[in-house]
Order: structure tokens, then sequence, then C-alpha cells
């Protein structure tokens, strides 16, 4: 038995489960490894154990997430939780934290599937206690049944209604929904419609929320623009204007969201190829039909691959499964066409289904660029959109030469939260495409290590199967 | 406040959060225990010392740097409780950084 994997995967969501099932059901050594302590990923975070009585309240398409995650804890995979990967390296070492110590694995072949993140919110006063994202919200609920009272909720996007009407259908009170939305929807994503009547179940579902959210009696604001938190040192209220006028509402508690952008930091610091993606407007690993990244034996699925959703994640992993048994000499090449085909065409209408909603919610200019000067664009290190600019005019023309003017993207949370403000505001500064500005340069770890865990180490290899052993 | 719709049958760890011991439902998030308890104050900025909560929940942030048995950065909302943890919202600074460092060399000569 060989002390090396044939495929590791990292990330047990939609995307990391179900290439997982694909590689162990075609007779793969595989080992997953996932942050968190249970799998499921963002969507079907702790379905199986959920902490409230009724978790059908969530929406069907959680609790049928159950199935997915119960055939992964059942079958033949080397599962790996609390496991935080934070380097991989050029010849299939994956390191991570688990435990407290630092383990090592190897594997012929890597598929990544850590998911999204929600697009940054970058207003005034958004660094404020009291402002948090609306994805916490669900994430909060989904994982410790843990509610806030009171709050509003704004932004634009499917998940945003679909937390606000999870809270309703559990008798939490929401003050007010501040939808971003810019008007005339269906013109704008008019050219994408066909897209759209190819999943009308989904069209449905999001008409369905908002109808719910209005029946409740919840004020909702549509239409609004120039959004800013008020508080000096903790959040009070949201101001934003609708039709020419000035709102502000009173609250401690204000929930934003825009959509959600690919989790960029492992598949940046492996180096691989990025492109800017304008209809998305975020950076994306640049990849094939199958996922294969531009490093030969790793590939990218799910949503940490470009935005498409929990069930085009399925159909990735799937495919990276199979090219990467093909690649290992396990499939032939007619068979991965013929296995592959059903899922290229699905993850294709996916496409058509996301560019619609990339066109009918789109996180609006004012709220990814800023233009108040006093706005933070990076939080750990606090450098205002007036510091950077001042960093700009003194010649920092590109991410890394204003990180190392300014600090911005230098602190814990290693750029993840300023990484695309400052690709897009140093675009607009120079007049180019985002393309041409490139975004920072990253390096392993991927998080914050003690020298205690790298202290403790121990190598991974897969577990000897019995028929192995007599053999 | 926040407050929880757990399931009634939780069983439940007792942690130290800022000096006060509490009873928390086991596996729950170190962030949701804390902000049950209405200790939402997380880290302090680094260059100005403002208080700072957690924002994101899922990890991408790292507002929610408290420290753990004394040992500091570390995130709320990525670690499950566990009987007898002690927490504390952290202090640290650049400023109590570069003071503790003169210290240290002042000690030492
Ligand atoms: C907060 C949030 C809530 C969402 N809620 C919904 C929803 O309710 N409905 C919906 O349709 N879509 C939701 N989405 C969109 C979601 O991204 C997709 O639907 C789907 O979960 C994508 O699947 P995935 O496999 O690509 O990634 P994910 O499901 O995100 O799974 C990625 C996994 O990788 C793990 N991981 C990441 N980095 C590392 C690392 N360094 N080491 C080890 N493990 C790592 C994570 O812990 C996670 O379990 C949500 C997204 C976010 C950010
Ligand atoms: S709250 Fe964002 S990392 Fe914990």
């Amino acid at each position: 038995m060989s002390d090396i994997f044939d495929i590791a995967i990292i990330g047990a969501g939609p995307g990391g489960m179900s290439a997982a099932l694909e590689a162990a059901q075609q007779g793969a050594s595989v080992a997953v490894l996932d942050r968190k302590a249970t799998p499921g990923g963002q969507i079907y975070r702790d379905v199986t154990q959920s902490p409230l009585l009724d978790p059908s309240v969530l929406g069907r398409e959680y609790t049928e997430g159950a199935e997915l995650v119960r055939a992964f804890l059942e079958a033949d995979i080397d599962r790996h939780q609390n496991a935080d990967v934070w380097h991989i390296g050029e010849n299939g070492e994956v390191l991570y934290s688990q435990d407290n110590q630092t383990r090592r694995l190897v594997a012929r072949e890597l598929i990544i599937s850590p998911g999204a993140m929600e697009r940054p919110f970058p207003i005034e006063g958004w660094h404020l206690p009291g402002v948090m994202t609306a994805g916490s919200a669900q994430v909060m609920l989904k994982s410790d049944g843990m509610v806030k009272d009171g709050a509003i909720f704004a932004g634009t996007g499917p998940l945003l209604y679909l937390i606000v009407a999870q809270y309703l259908r559990l008798g939490v009170t929401v003050n007010a929904v501040v939808d971003t939305t810019p008007a005339g929807g269906v013109g704008r994503a008019m050219q994408h419609l066909g897209g759209a009547l190819r999943k009308p179940a989904y069209l449905i579902k999001g008409l369905k929320l908002l109808n719910e959210i209005r029946r409740a009696g919840v004020p909702v604001f549509r239409h609004a623009s120039n959004l800013s938190i008020l508080g000096e040192s903790k959040a009070v209220g949201l101001q934003f204007q609708q039709d020419g006028r000035t709102h502000s509402i009173n609250a401690g508690h204000i929930f934003l969201h825009q959509g959600v952008i690919p989790n960029l930091n492992m598949t940046r610091a492996l180096g691989m190829e990025h492109h800017w993606a304008e209809q998305q407007l975020c950076w994306t690993p640049v990849l094939d039909d199958w996922g294969q990244s531009s490093i030969p034996h790793i590939a990218v699925v799910g949503d940490a691959a470009g935005i498409q959703g929990a069930e085009a994640a399925r159909h990735a992993g799937r495919l990276a499964a199979l090219k990467a048994m093909n690649k290992l000499g396990k499939l032939n090449d007619a068979d991965l066409q013929q296995e592959s085909s059903a899922n290229l065409k699905a993850i294709k209408s996916f496409k058509a289904f996301r560019s619609f909603l990339d066109a009918y919610y789109p996180p609006t200019p004012e709220h990814r660029i800023p233009v108040a000067t006093n706005t933070l664009v990076c939080r750990c290190e606090e450098q205002t959109m007036g510091q950077l600019r001042a960093g700009f005019e003194q010649g920092a023309k590109d991410p890394n030469a204003l990180k190392a003017l300014t600090r911005c993207g230098m602190g814990p949370c290693q750029g993840r939260q300023c990484g695309h403000t400052v690709s897009e505001l140093l675009a607009d500064w120079q007049n180019k495409p985002v393309s041409d500005i490139g975004y920072y340069r990253l390096r392993s770890p991927q998080r914050l290590l003690s020298v205690e865990e790298l202290s403790q180490f121990q190598n991974i290899k897969p577990v000897q199967k019995p028929a192995e052993v007599s053999a | 406040m926040f407050r929880s719709l757990r399931k009634p049958e939780t069983q439940s760890v007792s942690i130290n959060i800022n000096g006060q011991t509490v009873q928390v439902a086991e596996g729950s998030s170190l962030w949701a225990a804390m902000a049950l308890h209405g200790e939402t104050q997380t880290r302090l900025a680094s260059v100005s010392g403002q208080q700072r909560s957690a924002y994101c929940a899922m990890g991408v942030c790292f507002e929610c740097l408290v420290e753990i048995n004394g040992v500091p950065n570390q995130q709320a909302c990525m670690t499950t409780v566990e009987e007898g943890m002690h927490v504390s919202s952290q202090h640290l600074t650049e400023q109590s950084i570069a003071a503790l460092h003169q210290k240290e060399s002042a000690d030492h000569e």
C-alpha cells in the first residue's frame, strides 16, 4: 500500500463531497480535508445535526442536502474535519493544522473546493461593532440556532432574501429590508432571459421569498443607494437614499450582503493563473471544463471556481473526479467523455441561469468602489480610501506597490476583505480595466500559525484496507 | 441581544469569558457563546485601538480574534467551546505590542 493518496480534496461542501464520492466509487484512495467540525460546506452547514427543533423552516434546499452528507459519511473516504489547510506544495504535498498539530499528506491529484465568501461591502462605518454580513446571520442560525431581533438587512441578492425569510418563519423580528438592487432588473438582464427560463423553479423561488417578506409586513425600501452606517464607536443605524430623498433608520444591528465571490487565497497562493470575470466582478482561476487549473495536478471546483451555486458545484465535483481518475490511468478517454457529458451539459445551463442572476442583482459601484475618503478599505491595517489614494498619488499603481507603501492587505485577513476593492479602486483611478491591475501576490501559510502547532508534526497516510493487507 | 433557538435538550459545558464563568451549549462556536452572554467585543483595531466585533462568522475577516487559554489571535467564530476554556477579549494593538517589546529589552539590560 502506498503512502500517497490517489486524490486529496480540500473542502467538504457540495463540490468537495461530490468529487470524493465519485472518486471513492471509482476505487481511488481519497482524503478529504475540511476546516469545519462537520461536513456540508456553507449551504448544508450542520444539516445532519441541526441545533433547531425543526430545521425544515430553513427550506427544502437545505434539508435535502442531508442525503449528500450522509452518503459522504458512509463512503470509503478518509475524512478529516477540523483540518485547516494552509499550504499546498508543487509536489502534491498538503500541510494543515488539526488538534494543535501540523499534519502533512501527499496526493497524486488535488481537487480544491474551498467555496465562496461574501463580497466585501466597503461603506462608511462597515467596520463598527453591530455590523455583520447576512451570511453570518445564516451561519449563526444554522450552526448555533442563534438569532438577532430588530436588525436591518441591507444589500442585494437571493441569499439576502433567503435569510430574512428564514428569520421571519422562526418569529424573529426584522426592522427593515433596504434593497440596493437597481430599478430595471428585467431589462438589464433581458439578454440572459433564455438562461433564466431554463431554470424557472429558481426564478419563482426568488419571487416567492420577496413576497413572503412583504406579506410579513416588514418595510422593504427598494432601489436604495448610497448606504452608510451611522454611529461613532458602534452602529446605531443605517442611512441611505431612495427616490432622491435621504432616509435614516435606527438599529443597533445591520446585516449587509451583496453577493458572494470565490475564496481566492488558496488558488492565489498556489500561483495559479486567474482572470477578472467582468460579469461576476471578481477574480476567478482559469480552468478548463473539468476544473483543471494551470497547475498540472490541481483542479478547482464549486464556487471557488466562479460562483455557480450548490447544484452546479456537485456536477463540477464529479467532473473533476472523473478527470483525476483519467489522469491516474484508471479511466480511459472514451469512458471519460461518456461519463462526463450529462454533467457538462448541466453546468452549461446553470451558467446561463447565473448570467441572469448576476445581471439582475448587481453589486452597485458605489458600494464596491468607495468615494468617501474616510471609508475603511483595509479593516485590519485600518487604511481608508483617502490614505490609499494618497499612496496611489505617491506612485503606487498596482496592488503590491500599494501594499508595500500603505500596509493595506498585510493584516491577519491577508487581503480577503480589501483585495477586490483595491483592484477596482486602482483600475478606476487609472481608467484601466481591472484585468490590467492584478491582485495581491499571496504566499503560504494561509492562516495565523503558532509555534506550538508547528513543533508538533505528523504524517498522514492512507488507511490500509483489509483486502490489501492480505494481498 | 442575540438569542438562542437551540433545542432544549442540549448538554452544556462551562467556560470563563472575561472573568465570568458561564454555561454554554456543548458544540457551540465560541463566538456564539460570547454573543449570547452579551460579550460581543472581540479584538481592538490594531492602529486606532477602537473596539471591534465579529463581522463574517465564517472565518474570513479575522475581526473575531480573542485570547483562548492565554494564546492570542484565535478566531472565536472558528473555535468550538470546550469545558474549562478561558477566553478574553484581545487588547493587543500596535502600541501595546511596541510597549511590550520596549519593556522586554529594558528588562534584559
Ligand atoms: C455564508 C454563506 C452562506 C451561503 N448560504 C447559501 C444557501 O443558503 N443557499 C445556497 O444556495 N447557497 C449558499 N451559499 C453559496 C454557497 O457558496 C454555495 O451554494 C455552495 O455552498 C458552494 O459549494 P462549494 O462546495 O463550492 O463550497 P462550500 O459549500 O463553501 O464548501 C467549502 C468548504 O471548504 C472548507 N474550506 C475552505 N477553506 C479551507 C481550508 N483552507 N482548509 C480546509 N477547509 C477549507 C470550508 O470549511 C467549507 O466547508 C452561501 C455562501 C456563503 C459564503
Ligand atoms: S468573524 Fe470573521 S473570522 Fe471570525
